[in-house]
């Protein structure tokens, strides 16, 4: 055991900058991968956080789970306030000689940034301050019961497109919010995934360095919504990846990179056959969707590849 | 106003566990059987493993307008095991009422719990759900044992509602249902037992008019104040000959509450771990199991 040179509590900071006795629930991916973003972005934050899981659980009135300043937005604001705190830092800077490094980050969830949040997060970017926006995809709008978002792939039974003899659950694919952050030509946008803690960590170090905006697109395992046990969480974000379904990558000033390119791809069914969501997919279903998987994956796959000859 | 003839039932569960299930089944059987009913949940902000509450009403002669939350129940069933001495199930419950409760434990050690003029019902549903249905998810195994000693529902109604609610996977719950039907233990209290109620540190909360304007919270971390270890039904335990201090159950830990001891061995902090399983399910060298609250 002692050639086993990598132990995982010295490679990470023991500091927790998001307290236990928050309120999610048991096994919660998304938590898990806000306390990994909250560890690599350290004590010189200032969080602008939409509605959604992520600030029901962690502050209900009169407590906080949070050990950075941290505010609650509505769905549709957090880049828009996380735009005015960094104008406000820059303002304080320039008439105030205020010197410290502070890093705005916004936070939301799938629902607060590919559907109420969009208009904000887009014209943040757009006018290029200086911060970071993460995404914690689950999936659908979870918070509230289980609602689709544009972000609920296909096939995904939730309440409001719910499987049943008229419908095979949501018809609609994922919406596509890296190429959405990419095409707004920031230096930096990545998707990550809440199993791979130090991908998570090292994507989010890499968005500090940058000046101007940078965006990174998160996976989170949701076991209520997705409708699997609680102790899968970290087994399914894994397979999101395996499978090629979630392939993470970075696009570095357009380039891009896949961090995790697997020789051959597990098939979907691994991932989707153990998640209550997809219980009702059939065989063409379910074909249909490796197809699409592939076609995306290899799409990344090429850009990837395309950096290389470059 | 309750009239005479209504039976109220209350459910306790946890978030996930189907409780709410449970009453809507039972409501549908009992409307089924040209009865009045209603069936209704009560929860907070928590989430899924939290302490969950559910309500029926069922009258065969009369239509409920009563729509207020379940005080004095005639019938309470307990789905989950750790709620017995965790909250007081017994709270408003009725002289002569039905106290059901899964547990593994013996009707005789159950019994020495309790004091009041009440009818026991043990039955241990979670082993009959592990084994028919392979979830630990008694909600439907809970309504065999709800029919066995009350039988405010019969059991072919409850049969169809099944079919309707899950297709194909009725038959599986309805044999757990059968089973618990088959195997639930009943007795009497008498014995004037002392409950025992497990005591965590009281909370300190602000009030509301002593919250600063814009509802600032200054008071950093503050939720550490919150005990969400009792939303559990499982516990990790861990066994430190096959340990190889890794830290991998610390780093996935989702409620932060596996540190790393003196020793270099790890321990979760009970007051804070929601059972969810994830340490032993990610465990390398397979050393942590997941074991049953009592």
């Amino acid at each position: 055991m002692e050639t086993l040179s990598i132990y995982a509590p010295k490679l990470i900071t023991n500091r927790e900058y998001i307290a236990s006795g928050h309120r999610a629930c048991s096994g919660c991916g998304e938590v898990l991968a806000m306390r990994y973003v909250c560890k690599a972005l350290g004590r010189n934050t200032i969080i602008s956080n939409a509605t959604g899981c992520m600030e029901i659980i962690s502050t209900p009135l009169p407590q906080t789970a949070w050990e950075v300043p941290w505010i609650h937005t509505l769905f549709e604001n957090a880049s828009a306030v996380a735009s005015g705190i960094e104008c406000g830092l820059k303002a304080l800077k320039r008439k105030h000689g205020y010197t410290k490094e502070v890093k705005v980050v916004a936070m939301g969830g799938d629902g607060a940034t590919a559907d109420i949040g969009l208009q904000s997060l887009s014209g943040a970017m757009e006018r290029g301050h200086d911060f970071i926006y993460v995404c914690y995809d689950n999936e659908a709008y979870m918070n509230t019961g289980i609602q689709r978002s544009s972000e609920t792939p296909f096939g995904a039974s939730t309440t409001t497109a719910p499987a049943g003899k008229a419908s095979m659950g949501q018809h609609t694919w994922k919406k596509n919010m890296a190429a959405i952050a990419a095409a707004h030509e920031i230096q930096y946008v990545a998707t990550s995934c809440s199993s791979y803690p130090f991908d998570i960590m090292t994507k989010v170090e890499k968005a500090i360095k940058i000046k101007g905006p940078s965006y990174i697109h998160i996976l989170s395992v949701c076991p209520t919504g997705w409708r699997c046990p609680s102790n899968s969480t970290i087994k399914m974000g894994r397979l999101a990846v395996e499978t090629g379904i979630f392939p993470m990558y970075e696009i570095e000033n357009g380039k891009y990179t896949l961090n995790i390119d697997l020789p051959k791809l597990r098939p979907v069914e691994d991932y989707l056959k153990l998640q209550g969501r997809f219980r009702h997919l059939d065989k063409d279903n379910t074909a249909e969707i490796q197809e699409k998987v592939l076609e995306e994956y290899n799409k990344v796959k090429r850009l990837a590849a395309g950096n290389k000859a470059k | 106003m309750k009239r005479e003839d209504t039976i109220e039932i209350r459910w306790h569960g946890r978030g996930g566990q189907g409780a709410v299930t449970s009453a809507e089944l039972t409501a549908l059987s009992a409307i089924h059987e040209n009865k009045f009913a209603q069936a209704f949940p009560s929860f907070g902000p928590e989430r899924r493993g939290a302490p969950v509450l559910a309500f029926n009403r069922i009258s065969a002669e009369h239509a409920i307008r009563v729509r207020s939350s379940v005080i004095k129940p005639d019938i309470v069933v307990v789905l989950d095991p750790g709620l017995v001495t965790l909250i007081n199930v017994v709270d408003g419950l009725k002289p002569g009422g039905w106290l059901i409760v899964n547990s593994t434990r013996s009707i005789d050690d159950l019994q020495s719990e309790f004091s009041g003029d009440w009818k026991l019902a043990v039955v241990d549903a979670s082993s009959i759900a592990r084994e028919l249905l392979r979830v630990n998810i008694v909600n439907t195994t809970m309504l065999g044992a709800l029919i066995k000693t009350t039988g405010v529902i019969k059991i072919d109604s409850l049969k169809e509602q099944l079919e309707v609610k899950f297709g194909a996977r009725a038959k599986a719950n309805l044999e757990a249902c059968r089973k618990a039907f088959d195997t639930t233990v009943i007795s009497s209290i008498t014995t004037g037992g002392q409950k025992k109620v497990r005591t965590f540190a009281v909370e300190n909360l602000a009030k509301w008019s002593e919250l600063p304007v814009g509802c600032v919270v200054t008071d950093v971390g503050n939720t550490k104040q919150f005990c969400t270890g009792d939303w559990k039904a499982q516990h990790p335990v861990w066994n430190d000959s096959k340990c190889i201090k890794c830290g991998i159950c610390s780093l996935f830990c989702p409620e932060f509450c596996i540190s790393q001891q003196k020793d270099g061995y790890f321990r979760a902090n009970e007051f804070y771990c929601k059972g969810c399983g994830i340490c032993a399910q990610e465990c390398w060298t397979q050393s942590i199991t997941m074991v049953e609250e009592a």
